[in-house]
């Protein structure tokens, strides 16, 4: 036999495309130092807060353990960074740690950073750019590849501990293992933690253990409430997918519009993208790549606050909500209150009819979900994507069977 | 056409030129109706916000093209668009003052080919030197009146988050992009689209590939290849090496054997990447140059280029001609082939064609 091509396919993560289901594998906290910090959880009410403590109670123990004394110095200002995205040349902490993102930017850069807009000379756009490729070469190494099955997307690391966030879309559900690769190809195992799908805002946490007790490297953080329309901005992601021979792929553009939920910029996405993360010319996460639409120019982004308002939700891996119009749906109805996930109904056209599922039978295992009665279907329905595949197996007429059903969208 | 002018005057410029913008759409709509169109004509939030969106604050907006419309404006004589048929199908860069122009080959399928000066000037010119690995072509307008104005490469590579402006005929800036990775070798994964195997001797369709450029020149499985472009081939893997060394873009005549009659068909190569992309990435991506990958090296960006705005050179934010345009391949990629390899290519075919005159 000739091929003429060879049949590699990549599923890509892209807002609406088909993501499979892997195993579910949850991995708890074991060393002692994990476990006192994972109390911090507990008690801070945001991202932020998180953050700081942890980051003040991590330098210290890298300071004493593995760079010396030299860091604690200058940790406070370091500390601080992320309260103030409007103070961005940051003149009293000139020692910016090689394990994070933050860009220094002079001081006639101050203006078109915080307001946006295009460069009055030619001379200040050369400013601008080199700002881009300071900020451009920092962010390569926070960026990764997020596989789950054959999906791919990205994520960004936001603590030394290896918290990443991601889309949620890209999570897919809580407690999912995830392999996540680093620009140099490097790869390291992680778990899928909350999911907000409500604005597709995901976390998950680089599993302990696997960098000598390093500290992994870092984006720092700005803050959604000073984004402003016109506003330049640095995108990284692979797009179509992990490419060893490529790496990421950094896009300069700017912020076409604001909004509550989600930001709109002209750095063009696609497949592979979501979840990767959005800069500001410091160098700062300000987002997280979403969704796009069909225009060049309409690329969504889940503004960083989103992380921030949900940390502790996200942290406990709890999942809510549904972006409007990708509602998850089988097309079948039951009885709640009965004591098995037996159909009633199923809807003409629906999900469920296209896999063959019929009036009578029995719910019993739907994805990785044991199913004991209606309400546990409707939860499982709920935690899958639409475009999604979930196996299910059924009893019907005394027999175990099993069906594959494409998840449908409600619309 | 009043009433349009008079909202021109509108305190706030950019509403107003969306209510301009939505009353020409409505105007005309009713035209030859006899409809009076309504000074009251309201534009729907979603059309105000997408246009919203596509306009003011993009990074390739007036404001931004106005400021580095000097970097190519420099260059402008060397710009010329490549004309096919009567519609342009690619830019070029002049490379020599005695009338060679260099090309995007790929986009030339059919003669004769003319080219526009900066000048407007449209004069006939043929193909002298082609470059099948980075799909350079190099044309010569023979009737050259007064000597033109080469453009000069710069040997240096923009640092990825720099700036690129690509230049359309004259000089007119066509876009504006950022360097997205360093540059690299972009391998090609061409393909016919089909499975064969060895049946009587012969090279035999097994499989067509969906969207590939088998199924779209109608080969069906059981279609017995034996030759291509002409030349006679013994079996599948003679075949299958041949189809090997073929780029995406390139066009392929099948010489088929189907039940007792024998047929030619003329298929296009395309990349195996295209053919399995989903639906839903294959519309994001837009129109994209058939040739878009098999490169020695590119610098990649990001600059929104239609394919027809391949060809023509791309300048740094100081101005220097650091490359051309090679590829448009997909929403977030366009590529370009860096002055390194240009001028090579150049100098390699301008030798070719000046000792074949």
């Amino acid at each position: 036999m000739f091929i003429d091509h060879h049949f590699s396919f990549l599923a890509k993560c892209v807002y609406n495309v088909s993501l499979s289901l892997v195993a579910d594998l949850r991995v708890r906290p074991q060393s002692i130092v994990r476990t006192f910090l994972i109390s911090f959880l507990a008690s801070p009410k945001s991202m932020r807060e998180f953050l700081r403590s942890y980051r003040i109670f991590a330098t210290l123990l890298i300071g004493m353990s593995v760079l010396g004394v030299g860091i604690l110095a200058t940790y406070p200002a370091r500390a601080d960074q992320n309260e103030s995205l409007l103070r961005p040349s940051l003149p009293d902490s000139p020692t910016v740690s090689s394990n994070e993102t933050l860009v220094e930017i002079p001081q006639s850069l101050t203006e078109i950073y915080v307001q946006g807009g295009v460069p009055k000379s030619l001379p200040q756009l050369i400013e601008m750019e080199q700002q881009q490729q300071r900020v451009a070469g920092r962010i390569g190494a926070c960026t990764v590849n997020v596989a789950i099955g054959p999906a791919q997307g990205c994520g960004v690391i936001v603590t030394a501990s290896g918290y990443v966030l991601t889309a949620a879309h890209v999570g897919m559900r809580p407690g999912k293992s995830a392999i996540i690769t680093f620009s140099n190809g490097r790869t390291a195992k992680a778990t899928t933690l909350g999911m907000n799908r409500g604005v597709d805002a995901g976390l998950m946490k680089i599993n302990d253990g696997q960098n000598d007790g390093k500290p992994w490297q870092y984006a720092n953080l700005g803050r959604s409430e000073n984004l402003v329309a016109g506003m330049w901005c640095i995108a990284a992601g692979h797009p179509g997918g992990f490419d060893r021979e490529r790496g990421p792929v950094a896009r300069v553009g700017r912020i076409l519009k604001v909004r509550d939920e989600s930001i709109v910029t002209d750095c063009a996405l696609i497949g592979g993208d979501s979840g990767g993360p959005l800069f500001d010319l410091t160098g700062r996460l300000i987002a997280v790549h979403s969704r796009i639409g069909n225009d060049v120019a309409d690329n969504l982004h889940i503004p960083i606050e989103h992380y921030d308002m949900s940390w502790n939700r996200l942290a406990a891996s709890e999942a809510w909500g549904y972006l409007p119009g990708f509602k998850p749906v089988l097309g079948v109805r039951g009885d709640p209150t009965s004591a098995v996930a037996k159909i009633e109904v199923v809807k003409i056209g629906s999900p469920a009819e296209e896999a063959g599922i019929r009036t009578g039978d029995v719910i019993e295992q739907f994805g990785d979900a044991m199913i004991s009665d209606f309400n546990s279907l409707t939860a499982a329905v709920a935690d899958t994507m639409p475009g999604e595949r979930a196996l299910c197996w059924i009893i019907r007429k005394g027999e175990r069977i099993r069906l594959s059903v494409e998840i449908g969208r409600d619309d | 056409m009043k009433m349009v002018i008079a909202l021109m005057k509108d305190r706030r410029p950019f509403r107003a030129l969306i209510q301009r913008a939505g009353l020409c759409v409505f105007a005309l709509t009713c035209l030859g109706n006899g409809v009076v169109v309504s000074q009251e004509t309201q534009i729907p939030d979603w059309l105000e916000d997408r246009m919203s969106l596509r306009t003011s604050n993009r990074r390739d907006n007036g404001d931004m093209i106005a400021l580095v419309r000097p970097l190519t404006e420099a260059i402008g004589e060397s710009v010329v668009q490549v004309v096919s048929v009567g519609k342009v199908v690619a830019l070029g860069v002049i490379v020599s003052e005695d009338g060679y122009v260099l090309t995007k080959r790929s986009e030339l399928s059919v003669d004769p080919i003319r080219v526009r000066l900066a000048s407007g000037q449209l004069l006939p010119a043929r193909v002298a030197a082609v470059r099948r690995v980075n799909d350079l072509a190099l044309l010569r307008i023979d009737e050259v009146g007064k000597p033109l104005k080469p453009a000069s490469f710069v040997d240096v590579t923009p640092p990825v988050g720099a700036f690129l402006v690509s230049a359309g005929r004259g000089g007119n800036p066509i876009g504006l992009g950022s360097v997205g990775v360093g540059s690299r070798k972009v391998e090609h994964s061409g393909r016919l689209g089909v499975q064969l195997y060895n049946s009587d001797g012969k090279a035999t369709v097994e499989v067509v590939l969906p969207a590939s450029g088998a199924e779209a020149a109608g080969v069906e499985p059981g279609d017995k290849i034996l030759a291509i472009n002409g030349r006679e081939e013994s079996n599948s893997s003679s075949v299958m090496r041949v189809l090997r060394e073929m780029f995406p873009g390139e066009n392929v005549r099948l010489t088929i054997l189907r039940g007792s009659e024998k047929m030619n068909l003329d298929a296009k190569i395309r990349d195996l990447g295209v053919m399995l992309e989903s639906e839903n990435d294959s519309k994001v991506n837009g129109q994209r140059s058939a040739r878009l990958s098999g490169f020695e090296k590119v610098i990649q960006h990001d600059t929104v280029l239609d394919p027809s705005e391949c060809g023509g050179p791309v300048v740094d934010s100081q101005g220097r001609v650091i490359g051309i345009n090679i590829a448009r391949a997909g929403r977030v990629v366009s590529y370009a082939l860096p002055a390194s390899v240009v001028m090579q290519d150049v100098s390699d075919m301008l030798n070719d064609a000046r000792s074949s005159r």
